[in-house]
């Protein structure tokens, strides 16, 4: 039995004595106005509640997998790590002074189960059932072992409550007026802002802090960069072009920034294309791309250079096998790539682009999103690399819908871009859904993961014998195993690491998440972690 | 958008014999008007470049051979974009498109109204009408949504989708113009001539009625050119054309994007704008002056000393 | 009396159109809102979520076609504009009134003033022929309209409200306010909104004042004007009561036209601002492929064109009897 307490690392320290009040105004690009539903359960605007109003039994840190009790005060695997024993925590109110219960787990649940559409995490793809046990216990029985699918079910799951969900005749409605038991509470909202205020009753006595946060509305990038840059907010989660001169320094004693990895952008390469099922071809693509450089130019260097173990690094640089990385290698190298390439037997034609025996060009064509300049911008040097080495690709600009319905489906050559899945607090999420074919469907049909269509039974096995493990070492030698997978078959080629976007000013709030106190995952977007962001800011003048 | 919102009859010439009179009598009336003479010189100018871009372009344009947002200095006239290019040589390479596109969506919106235009006036009755509503159709139907929704479907086919929904969108209104006044021409004695001597419709249409027009076509096409220019850099500007052209629309979709205005390299934006006024300016001038011409009322007039 | 009729014809006939139009659009082009929904679902939604979805979207994909557009017909009279994918669970109608008054607040508002103005300026200039107005006005008109009007708010952000800040930055009012009636909450709404209306009303200002300076000119050559003038009339009264209604009146149609496309104009100025209007959510829907809310800002548009022009045909025909007799 694993007992946590809610004193953990992710508490702002108590005995700190903080002055209470201040505004923290949040900058973030959301695309539309506030429609001022505060359904925790639409995709569309869960990222308004989740976190501040709506809270989960356990806040799982997405950077670092530190996990710390919410509404649950402890939990705990049965021995073949197939059934969760949950304690739900006594002394919570719900915010309109109603008391929380596991009823109220339970109800949260049974609601996703009736209403599929609500289950953005599907959960219940992966539960089989959910109990209550006596008065304060819920009991969690998945369909596998699933130690990894605890992030999902009790970090990513809002808890609603039941005296209010129950009288509603449709819950996929808006909810102009949420309850939770979060730290802050939805005041006011207009198209333009939203205004939350501090909790009163708020389960963590003397959080939070501050007193009100605002929330207004961008529908366009650059208003909401200038916005932040001319020093009208704290609190940014936005790419921001050249941040040097745009953001820093503007105020460069109090302008701050911090760019986190949380996935990685792909080249997906679809296995069962001829040509690109070769192995040898996707090996020399990649030897053939200079990754910085894509970094450089496309990303202005902020989101890193990825790495072809699959293996976000810093974030989860633990988990890399060094060694084999060094092995294989995969630094640029054109000359490398032309080795593979003729050691598979292609040959480069006049027009200096290689073809196979029967004359078959590798030239392909990627598809992307428009609108993503960076990614153009990237796939601009990716193409000058791959041409001057021998391969040809194509981009093609597809809006975000036919983009996705082409990437899901497979019908594609190449795709630009990653998971559209919320990636996890270990690598295995994102390799997961990346590698193993029991995410994946037939060409034509609706993919969950592993667009590219890659099939190796010995590698689903790994993502099996990982979920039914607790221990670390284990966990960590089958990831090197599934390490070796990505660097041998090369399924996909990481090229760049996306980042949580994260501008901060400590100008008039302090308490910010950094690179050396990573307590919580920065960005204004990242659920929950945003209420756990604002429960350790506080007011400095 | 438009300058000639109104259709102006007054412009309606008298009978000329040849072509090449009306023409040579156009020029010469162009080039003693400054306002035609500036707009005139500045397409000059730009057309140019457009052809010599190759030979005076510093570096290649889309090479991304340099640092990021470099100040301008003496290698980088206007500085390097945020992927490292040569903005100076982006705008002159982009004068290509930007060029290509008002031209020939300026031509093809025209040749379509004219079609139309003088079909419905000539023809009259049951065709004038049905025609005119189609027009008007047209007319009424919001234009930069319509452009929105086109480009957005069809995206990948680049610069010719862009001057595609600039054609579909553009030509009704000068449709209207040229018909109202190949109306007034319809009963003119040197018409009815014509159809006395037994010639077909379409000779008449070709040979008796357009080179009459011709002041009116040509400010019409002067006009498209015009609308052509700003809807196509607010169409690549919303990034529905192709990011990867090379049109001062696309260089404003670029520096938006990189917020350049802010990001330390103010000229990525700010010379792209300029040289969409200065070439929709030289056409609008241009026009203006063809107003001038054909009605001589307009033309400025200098006050004599009191 | 058939002029009527004829205008009655026209609006009916292009409503349709544009009615019809409307429908095809969405069934001819590529996507399909399930695919839409597949990315909402990041392609997890199972066959039956997404039909369950569909159905409440309106999308019934198992009638037929004329039955689709007869329902849809009816839909449309009955402004059942059903429900926004962006917006979602809202519906389009509700969607639209959010943005609506800030649209014809700001962008009818500066059409309205630009078109005053503009006629003003040209009809002046045309009265003082060869004055300083006269002579330097065309050509730097006809250069500030060739600008392109985002071009121009880009650089009116970056020295008004970033650098001077004189203007606030974004938004259609302040961020803590209620929309409300008290001078207050104008005032505030007047400052947040006059940069935007500023860029636009000096990129369209110079149409208008050329259109007027012409027709001015032209009318001031006519008969009735040149007696008025052997009359002795004060020339105030001339300029205005004489040749100032009749050169106005064929500018009607144009400025008609205008007001309609108030809404669509204001796409990129909205955008730019960050102004809580319908421009943006235009391109929201086009981008999102949210046919209703796509269909219902078409019909405004169209709708709002249609009643404006007919509103300066009816308006031309009473004040210029010449309208109704002729063509």
């Amino acid at each position: 039995m694993l007992l946590l307490t809610a004193c953990g690392g992710s508490s702002p320290a108590a005995n700190v004595q903080r002055q209470a009040g201040g505004t923290v105004t949040i900058d973030n690009e959301s695309g539309t106005t506030w429609t001022c539903d505060f359904n925790p359960y639409n995709g569309a605007v869960n990222f308004l509640s989740f976190g501040t109003v709506y809270e989960p039994l356990v806040y799982d840190n997405l950077l670092t997998d530190k996990k710390t009790p919410y509404l649950a005060s402890a939990y705990s695997w049965s021995s073949d790590n197939k059934t969760l024993t949950v304690t739900i925590r006594s002394g919570v109110q719900w915010s309109d002074g109603q008391p929380f219960s596991a009823d109220d787990v339970l109800f949260s649940f049974q609601l996703l189960k009736k209403n599929s559409s609500l289950d953005l995490q599907s959960a219940w793809s992966l539960l089989s059932d959910v109990q209550e046990q006596g008065t304060d216990k819920i009991v969690f029985t998945f369909q596998s072992a699933a130690v990894p699918d605890f992030y999902q079910v009790a970090a990513q799951t809002p808890i609603v409550p039941k005296h209010i969900w129950s009288t509603l005749s449709d819950p996929t409605a808006a909810v102009p007026k949420p309850v939770g038991t979060g730290p802050f509470t939805m005041s006011d909202c207009t198209p333009q802002n939203i205004k939350y205020l501090k909790n009163p009753t708020y389960w963590q006595k003397g959080l939070p802090y501050i007193q009100e946060v605002d929330y207004p509305a961008f529908t366009d990038n650059d208003p909401a960069n200038q916005f932040l840059a001319a020093g009208n907010a704290d609190w940014g989660g936005q790419f921001i072009p050249n941040i040097q001169t745009y953001y820093l320094n503007k105020d460069k004693t109090h302008n701050h920034y911090w760019f986190p990895p949380i996935d990685n952008i792909n080249i997906w390469i679809n296995q069962t294309r001829p040509l690109l099922s070769d192995k040898a071809v996707r090996q020399a693509m990649a030897f053939g791309i200079d990754r910085s450089k894509v970094s450089q130019n496309g990303e202005y260097g902020y989101e890193p250079a990825g790495n072809q173990t699959g293996v976000l690094t810093p974030t989860f640089s633990s988990w890399v096998d060094q060694s084999q990385l060094n092995k294989y290698g995969y630094k640029f190298d054109p000359n490398k790539a032309a080795q593979v390439l003729q050691a598979a037997g292609y040959t480069k034609g006049s027009d200096g682009i290689y073809a196979d025996s029967s004359g078959k060009r590798l030239s392909f064509d990627i598809i992307s999103i428009s609108g993503y300049t960076d990614w153009t911008a990237s796939l601009q040097v990716v193409a000058q690399n791959l041409k001057s080495m021998g391969i040809e690709i194509k981009e093609h600009d597809l809006n975000q819908n036919d983009y996705a319905n082409d990437l899901y489906t497979g019908n594609y050559q190449l795709a630009y871009g990653s998971l559209s899945t919320s990636p996890g607090p270990s690598p295995f999420y994102e390799l997961r859904n990346t590698l193993d074919s029991q995410t994946t469907a037939d060409i034509g049909q609706i993919a969950g993961g592993d667009y590219e269509r890659y099939k190796n039974p010995s590698v689903d096995a790994l993502f099996d014998q990982f979920a039914a493990s607790t221990d670390s070492a284990k966990q960590h030698q089958l990831m090197s195993q599934i390490q070796k997978s990505m660097l041998e078959d090369v399924p996909v080629i990481p090229v760049t690491e996306g980042v949580a976007w994260y501008e901060y000013s400590t100008k008039s709030i302090g308490g910010w998440p950094t690179q050396s106190d990573p307590f919580s995952a920065p960005a204004p977007w990242n659920l929950p972690d945003w209420g756990v962001t604002l429960i350790h800011l506080y007011k400095t003048s | 958008m438009s300058l000639n919102l109104v259709a102006d009859q007054s412009r309606v010439a008298a009978p000329v014999g040849s072509r090449s009179r009306v023409l040579g009598n156009l020029a010469r009336a162009l080039v003693s008007n400054r306002k035609a003479l500036t707009g005139l010189a500045v397409l000059v100018i730009f057309a140019l470049v457009a052809l010599l871009a190759p030979v005076i372009a510093p570096y290649p344009p889309q090479a991304d051979l340099f640092g990021q947002i470099l100040p301008p200095s003496a290698q980088h006239l206007l500085g390097t974009t945020g992927n490292g290019q040569d903005i100076f040589s982006q705008l002159l390479w982009g004068t290509r498109q930007s060029l290509v596109i008002a031209i020939l969506a300026g031509a093809a919106a025209t040749v379509i109204s004219v079609i139309v235009g003088v079909t419905a006036a000539y023809l009259g009755g049951i065709p004038d009408h049905v025609l005119n509503l189609f027009t008007d159709v047209f007319l009424v139907i919001p234009t930069l949504p319509l452009m929105i929704v086109i480009a957005a479907y069809a995206r990948s086919g680049g610069v010719f989708v862009i001057i595609l929904v600039i054609v579909i969108t553009g030509w009704s209104y000068g449709a209207r113009q040229l018909r109202s006044q190949a109306l007034s021409l319809r009963k003119r004695e040197f018409l009815e001539a014509a159809r006395v001597r037994g010639e077909r419709n379409v000779y008449i249409i070709l040979a008796e009625i357009l080179p009459n027009m011709t002041s009116l076509i040509v400010a019409n096409f002067l006009g498209a050119a015009v609308y052509a220019v700003l809807a196509a850099a607010g169409l690549q500007f919303l990034g529905l054309g192709d990011p990867n052209d090379l049109s001062w629309g696309t260089m404003l979709f670029w520096a938006e994007n990189n917020g350049a205005l802010l990001a330390g390299s103010p000229w990525w934006a700010i010379a792209p704008g300029l040289c969409i006024a200065l070439l929709g300016g030289a056409f609008a001038l241009v026009n203006y002056a063809f107003d001038e011409i054909g009605n001589p009322a307009l033309r400025p007039v200098r006050r004599r000393r009191q | 009396m058939t002029y009527l009729i004829r205008r009655l014809e026209f609006f009916a006939i292009t409503l349709w159109a544009a009615l019809t139009m409307n429908f095809i659009i969405p069934r001819v082009m590529p996507g399909s809102p399930a695919e839409a929904m597949l990315v909402r679902f990041h392609g997890r939604a199972s066959p039956q979520t997404i039909r369950t979805i569909e159905i409440a979207l309106g999308f019934h994909t198992d009638e037929s076609l004329l039955q689709q557009y007869g329902e849809y017909l009816w839909n449309m009279a009955h402004l059942n504009l059903g429900t926004s994918l962006t917006f979602f669970p809202s519906s389009v109608g509700k969607a639209i009134m959010v943005g609506l008054p800030w649209t014809v607040g700001l962008v009818g508002l500066s059409t309205v003033i630009a078109f005053v103005l503009g006629t003003l300026v040209g009809m002046l200039s045309a009265w003082r022929r060869g004055g300083i107005l006269d002579g330097a006005l065309p050509t730097v008109f006809i250069m500030v309209s060739a600008f392109p009007y985002f071009w121009i708010a880009l650089v009116a952000i970056l020295i008004f409200s970033f650098t001077l800040n004189w203007f606030p930055l974004g938004f259609g009012y302040d961020l803590h306010q209620h929309i409300e009636l008290s001078w207050d909450f104008i005032g505030n709404a007047i400052w947040h909104g006059f940069l935007p209306a500023l860029t636009i009303v000096i990129t369209s200002i110079g149409g208008w004042i050329l259109t007027m300076r012409n027709t001015m000119i032209t009318t001031l050559a006519e008969d009735y004007v040149k007696m008025a003038r052997a009359k002795g009339l004060s020339p105030v009264r001339i300029m205005f009561m004489y040749a100032g209604r009749n050169a106005i009146l064929p500018n009607l149609t144009g400025f008609a036209m205008s007001l309609g496309f108030v809404i669509s104009g204001a796409i990129l100025v909205e955008i730019v601002f960050n102004y809580p209007g319908l421009g943006y959510m235009l391109l929201q829907a086009v981008n999102n492929e949210d046919f209703a809310l796509m269909q219902g800002l078409f019909l405004l548009i169209t709708v709002a064109v249609l009643v404006a022009v007919l509103l300066a045909d009816f308006l031309t025909a009473l004040l210029d009897p010449r309208t109704r007799a002729a063509d």
